[in-house]
C-alpha cells in the first residue's frame, strides 16, 4: 500500500517537473533567435490600440515579437503584482492602475534605464520631448520612465448654458489675468438653477481640480512638506492643521455648500451614476477636469468649449499634469528590445498615428501634438494649443505620480472627506482626524521600509 | 314588519361578510404589485438602456422607453472585434459547467463520507476542512498562481476549473448536513438488497438529494459565472477571456464614456443562463421535496 502511494507521488512529481521544464525551455529557445516583449496595459480601446501598431513594428524589427496582455482598470494592479510574484512579469507597462510611479519605484519594480539610454544614445530631443517632462520620471538623476502621453487639467464649458445665461465664453489664454477664480464663481452663480425637480436643476461649476489632497495647491497651500518632492515621495510632515490648508478646503467645499454653485455628490450620482461625470448630463456650466474628457466631446449632447483654468490664489500652479510614462520592469530579460519598442511608440509618426487609433490620446512628442490639437470637432485647434501651452507653463505633476503609497493615501482622503462633500460635516471638523490618521499611516510606511 | 326587515337585512350582512375577506387579499395584491414593480424597475432599465443609442443613453431626464429601438447594440456585441462577446460567453459557459460538475461530484463524495461513516478523527478532519473556509482567496492567490504557472497551465481555462474538482468546504458542509438527515434504514435496506457502498452513494443518496444538489449547483454556477479576479490573474490572451473580464473592460477606461447601452445588452444576455438554470433547478427542487415527502 505504502509503495503504491510512493509510486503515485513520484509519478505526479515527475509530471510536474517535466511540465515545468518544458515550459521554461520553450521560452529559452525563443530567446536566442526572436525575443518576445510583453506589453501590459489596461483593457480599454485608448490603450489596447497598440495592438494595431504591432505588425508595422515587427516588420521593422524582425527579431522582436510584441505580445499585449491586459486587465480591466480595477484589476490592473492585482494582476501585475501576481505576475511579478509568479515570475511572469511583463517587460513594458505603466502605472495605469491605482498605484503611481513612486509606489512602483519604492517597491523596486522598475529598471534603472540610465545606462541603457546612454548606451543607446537616446536623446529626448530626438523625440521632441521637453527636458522638464523627461525629468518627471527621474529620481536622483536616474531615469526610470519614458513619457508617452501628457494630459493636463482643462476647463470644459457647456456653450448652450453660457448662451442661455447670456455670458461671454471664458478665455483660452492663461495670461488673460481677468479670468479669475472669483469671476468663475460669479459666472457659476448666473448659471445655477436650484430646484428639487432634477430636470430643471443645474449647477455652474464642477471643480474637479486634481485629487482631493492636491486640490489645495490651487489655493496656494500644500498638504505635504516641501521635502516630499525631493526625497522620493515620502512626506515628513502633514500640513492639514495649517490655516492656509484649512481655508483652502473651506473654499473648495464652500462651492457646494455655501455658494451652492457646485453639484452635491447626490446630484452628480443621480444625473450620471456612481462613477459618471455629471458634466456629460448637460447640467453643469463649467467643469475643471483632466483633458481625457475631451476625447468623448463628440458624443456630448451639447456644444462644448475649452478654456484656461482661471487664475487662482496660487499664481504659479493652475493645472495638474498627468504625464503617462512607459517603464521597463526590473525582471525584464530583454531590456534592449523593450527600449526599441518604447522608442518606436514615441516617434513622431507613430505618435501622430496613435492619436486617431486611440481616439484622442495627447502625444508627449510636441511635433505630433500639433496634430492632436486639431482633432476635436467643433473646437478650434489654436484654442486647444493655447490651453495646453498655458497648462504646461503653470502645471504641476499629479501627486498620484509623485507620492509613495499614493493609493492608500488617496483612499483615506476620499473616505474622510465624504461627509464634508455630502454636507454632513464642515472641513475644519474632519481635517484634524485626517491629519492624525495620515501621520500614523506615513509613520507606518516608514517603519515597514 | 320586523321579520321583513330582518329578511331585507339578511343579504346585506352576508354581502358585508363576503366583502370583508376580499379587502385583505386586495391590500396584499397592491403591496405585492408595488414590490414587484420596484424589483423589476432595475431590470426594466437594463432592457431599456440596452436598446438605446449612445445619444439617448446620455439624455437627461432618461427615457423609460427608447425612442428608437437600437437592436444593433446586440448585433454589435457579436460583430465588434474589440469586444469578442461570443467567445467570452462560450468560455464562461465552459468554465461554469465544468466547475459545477467538478464541485458537485467531488464535494458530494466527500460529504457522503463525512455523513455516513464513523472513523477515528473524522470529526477533527471535518473541522480542519471547515477551517479552510476562513482562508480568504487573496491569501492563497499567489501560491496557487505559482503552482499553476509552474505546471504550465498559465493562460488557459484549466486553473479556473481544476480547483473545483478538489471539493469546496462550504458545499461539502451543506451536503453533509443534508446527507446526515437520511434515515439509516434506507441504507440498511440497500445493503440487504446487495448494493455496495458506491451504489448506495450513486443510486440511493444522489437521487434523493435533488434539492441539495440543485442548490449547490446554482451556488457554484453563480460563483463561477461572476468570478472576475481569478480569470484576470490567469488569462492573458483575449481568446481565453471570460464574460466578467470583457464586461469590466467595457467600463475600464477613465478616458472614455462607458458604452452603457452595449454593457446593458451584455448584462441582459449574460443573465440568461442563470435565469434558465434557476428555472430548471427550481423544478428539480420541487421534485426533490416531493420525493423526500414520499419517503
Amino acid at each position: 500500500m505504502n509503495k503504491k502511494w510512493l509510486t503515485a507521488a513520484t509519478g505526479f512529481a515527475l509530471v510536474t517537473v517535466v511540465a515545468g521544464t518544458a515550459c521554461s525551455s520553450g521560452s529559452g529557445d525563443g530567446g536566442s533567435k526572436t525575443v518576445t516583449i510583453t506589453h501590459y496595459t489596461i483593457d480599454s480601446p485608448d490603450r489596447t490600440f497598440v495592438e494595431k501598431l504591432i505588425p508595422d513594428f515587427e516588420a521593422k524589427h524582425p527579431n522582436i515579437k510584441i505580445k499585449v496582455t491586459k486587465a480591466p482598470y480595477e484589476q490592473f494592479d492585482s494582476k501585475l503584482q501576481s505576475a511579478i510574484a509568479g515570475k511572469k512579469a511583463p517587460d513594458v507597462t505603466s502605472h495605469w492602475g491605482y498605484g503611481g510611479f513612486m509606489e512602483y519605484y519604492n517597491k523596486g519594480m522598475l529598471m534603472d534605464l540610465t545606462q541603457l539610454l546612454q548606451d543607446d544614445g537616446f536623446s529626448a530631443g530626438d523625440y521632441n520631448i521637453p527636458e522638464n517632462v523627461m525629468d518627471i520620471y527621474k529620481v536622483d538623476g536616474k531615469t526610470y520612465g519614458i513619457p508617452l502621453n501628457s494630459y493636463v487639467t482643462v476647463m470644459l464649458y457647456n456653450k448652450d448654458l453660457f448662451d442661455k445665461a447670456g455670458l461671454t465664453y471664458p478665455p483660452t489664454d492663461y495670461e488673460d489675468k481677468s479670468w479669475t477664480f472669483d469671476k468663475m464663481v460669479d459666472y457659476a452663480k448666473k448659471m445655477t438653477v436650484h430646484s428639487n425637480n432634477l430636470a430643471e436643476a443645474q449647477y455652474g461649476v464642477d471643480f474637479g481640480w486634481g485629487e482631493r489632497d492636491q486640490r489645495v495647491q490651487y489655493f496656494g497651500a500644500d498638504v505635504y512638506s516641501e521635502d516630499t518632492w525631493t526625497n522620493g515621495g515620502k512626506p515628513s510632515k502633514v500640513n492639514l492643521d495649517q490655516p492656509a490648508v484649512i481655508d483652502a478646503y473651506k473654499k473648495i467645499y464652500g462651492l457646494i455648500h455655501d455658494q451652492k454653485v457646485a453639484p452635491t455628490p447626490a446630484f452628480s450620482k443621480s444625473v450620471s451614476g456612481q462613477f459618471g461625470d455629471p458634466f456629460l448630463s448637460g447640467k453643469i456650466g463649467m467643469s475643471v477636469v483632466g483633458s481625457w474628457s475631451l476625447a468623448a466631446s463628440s458624443e456630448f449632447n451639447f456644444k462644448v468649449g475649452v478654456a484656461a483654468v482661471p487664475q487662482g490664489p496660487n499664481p504659479n500652479v493652475r493645472s495638474v499634469l498627468y504625464v503617462d510614462p512607459l517603464f521597463i520592469l526590473k525582471d525584464s530579460k530583454h531590456p534592449k528590445e523593450a527600449l526599441e519598442w518604447i522608442k518606436y511608440l514615441i516617434t513622431t509618426e507613430v505618435q501622430e498615428k496613435s492619436i486617431e487609433l486611440s481616439g484622442g490620446n495627447p502625444p508627449v512628442n510636441q511635433k505630433a501634438a500639433e496634430k492632436y490639437y486639431g482633432s476635436f470637432e467643433g473646437i478650434e485647434p489654436a484654442q486647444i494649443k493655447q490651453v495646453y501651452d498655458g497648462a504646461y507653463k503653470y502645471g504641476f505633476e499629479s501627486y498620484n505620480h509623485l507620492i509613495d503609497n499614493y493609493s492608500q493615501i488617496n483612499e483615506l482622503f476620499i473616505n474622510e472627506l465624504g461627509p464634508v462633500e455630502n454636507g454632513d460635516k464642515k472641513p475644519e471638523e474632519v481635517l484634524p482626524t485626517i491629519q492624525e490618521k495620515l501621520t500614523k499611516l506615513l509613520e507606518r510606511f516608514r517603519q515597514s521600509k | 314588519m320586523n321579520t321583513a326587515a330582518a329578511q331585507v337585512r339578511e343579504p346585506r350582512t352576508t354581502s358585508r361578510r363576503r366583502k370583508m375577506p376580499a379587502a385583505g387579499p386586495l391590500i396584499g395584491f397592491v403591496v405585492l404589485l408595488a414590490v414587484t414593480v420596484a424589483m423589476l424597475a432595475p431590470l426594466w432599465f437594463m432592457v431599456s438602456t440596452s436598446l438605446k443609442t449612445t445619444k439617448e443613453m446620455l439624455a437627461f431626464p432618461p427615457t423609460f422607453i427608447p425612442e428608437t429601438f437600437a437592436w444593433s447594440n446586440f448585433k454589435e456585441l457579436f460583430t465588434n472585434s474589440d469586444i469578442k462577446f461570443g467567445q467570452q460567453y462560450a468560455n464562461s459557459l465552459i468554465v461554469a459547467v465544468f466547475s459545477v460538475l467538478g464541485t458537485v461530484i467531488s464535494s458530494s463524495l466527500v460529504a457522503f463520507g463525512f455523513a455516513r461513516y464513523r472513523a477515528r478523527g473524522s470529526g477533527l478532519l471535518f473541522l480542519l476542512m471547515l477551517s479552510t473556509m476562513m482562508l480568504p482567496y487573496p491569501a492563497i492567490m499567489i501560491p496557487q498562481f505559482l503552482l499553476f504557472t509552474n505546471i504550465g497551465l498559465h493562460d488557459s481555462l484549466l486553473p479556473l476549473i481544476l480547483p473545483n474538482f478538489f471539493g469546496s468546504a462550504y458545499i461539502i458542509f451543506l451536503l453533509k448536513q443534508f446527507f446526515s438527515t437520511m434515515p439509516n434504514e434506507l441504507y440498511d435496506a440497500g445493503r440487504i438488497d446487495g448494493s455496495n457502498e458506491f451504489r448506495l452513494f450513486w443510486n440511493l443518496t444522489l437521487p434523493l438529494a435533488g434539492p441539495a444538489l440543485a442548490t449547490v449547483s446554482i451556488f457554484t454556477f453563480i460563483w463561477s459565472w461572476n468570478d472576475l479576479l481569478t480569470p484576470v490573474l490567469y488569462l492573458d490572451s483575449q481568446e481565453n477571456f471570460t464574460l466578467p473580464i470583457g464586461m469590466a473592460a467595457m467600463m475600464s477606461s477613465k478616458f472614455r464614456l462607458a458604452p452603457w447601452n452595449l454593457l446593458m445588452a451584455a448584462a441582459l444576455l449574460s443573465s440568461l443562463p442563470i435565469i434558465t438554470l434557476f428555472a430548471v433547478a427550481q423544478r428539480r427542487f420541487v421534485e426533490g421535496i416531493v420525493l423526500t415527502g414520499i419517503k
